[in-house]
């Protein structure tokens, strides 16, 4: 997956007198790396997810076409899908191919 | 003009409605100059003032656009008419039906209506001649049975104007 993950440790103060740390509590957060924040098709954000899913995330991906434009995966898939023999990048208008 | 098409269409998709609400939304905050969306609660056929730019030939003059939105927008292009009385211009016929490659064949789910808008506003600028195309009385009567444009094989041969 094309995605930056960053992690913040918060470390809780529960450190026995040994030194030694018991728990601590792990927090990320996540966004897609595309270039723009909505996707051209359903223009709903990316960190969001498509019209027809509820969650973001690994459900709703993002997918790169060889020209570089991101879309939600069910949304150019949706295009694609409508367009015979071969279908076009939205954004750009070469002729679309998956991002290998 | 509507159309027996237009009639029988059918409600629009989780996926338009979502689309359409957000251009409306973008359309009232940011509106492309040069034109007025006549808002109402339906959402699937927008009616849209257009004025003739400054230093064209059709400065001061107002049309209407009429734009039906299909149940799979922005998949499939919506049907956009002019209404009556269309324009006077090379690729505009006398029953509003525009030959402009972007709402049919050059389609992309990208656009939206206010790319569209710009688009024909651009084509109706650039024209130097206020006339019908050449085979206006031939079209027009083949779609007297309510044809959409959409069912047209377009021709598109000249984007100079």
């Amino acid at each position: 997956m094309e995605r930056v993950e960053f992690q913040k440790l918060e470390f809780i103060s529960e450190v026995f007198t040994s030194g030694f740390i018991c728990l601590w509590h792990a927090v990320a957060s996540w966004t897609w790396d595309a270039h723009d924040e909505t996707c051209g098709i359903c223009r709903m954000a990316f960190d969001g997810c498509c019209p027809d899913c509820k969650l973001p995330g690994d459900d709703c991906p993002l997918i790169w076409g060889a020209c570089n434009h991101a879309f939600h995966l069910h949304c150019i898939l949706k295009w694609v899908n409508s367009q015979t023999p071969q279908a076009h990048c939205p954004m750009c208008r070469r002729e679309w191919q998956f991002k290998e | 003009m509507t159309g027996s098409s237009a009639s029988s269409r059918k409600v629009l998709s989780k996926i338009a409605t979502n689309r359409l609400q957000k251009e409306l939304v973008e359309w009232q905050v940011n509106p492309p100059s040069g034109f007025l969306h006549k808002v109402t609660d339906n959402l699937q056929r927008w009616v849209i003032e257009v004025y003739g730019a400054q230093g064209t030939i059709y400065a001061g003059e107002k049309y209407q656009l009429q734009v039906d939105f299909p149940e799979h927008y922005p998949m499939e292009a919506p049907q956009v008419i002019f209404l009556h009385p269309a324009p006077l211009h090379p690729h505009i016929y006398s029953n509003g039906h525009i030959c402009l490659d972007i709402l049919y064949d050059s389609w992309s789910p990208a656009m939206t209506v206010s790319s569209i808008c710009i688009s024909i506003l651009s084509m109706l600028s650039s024209s130097t001649v206020k006339e019908r195309p050449e085979d206006n009385d031939r079209y027009v009567k083949n779609c007297r049975n309510g044809r959409s444009p959409k069912e047209t094989r377009w021709w598109f041969h000249d984007d100079k104007v």
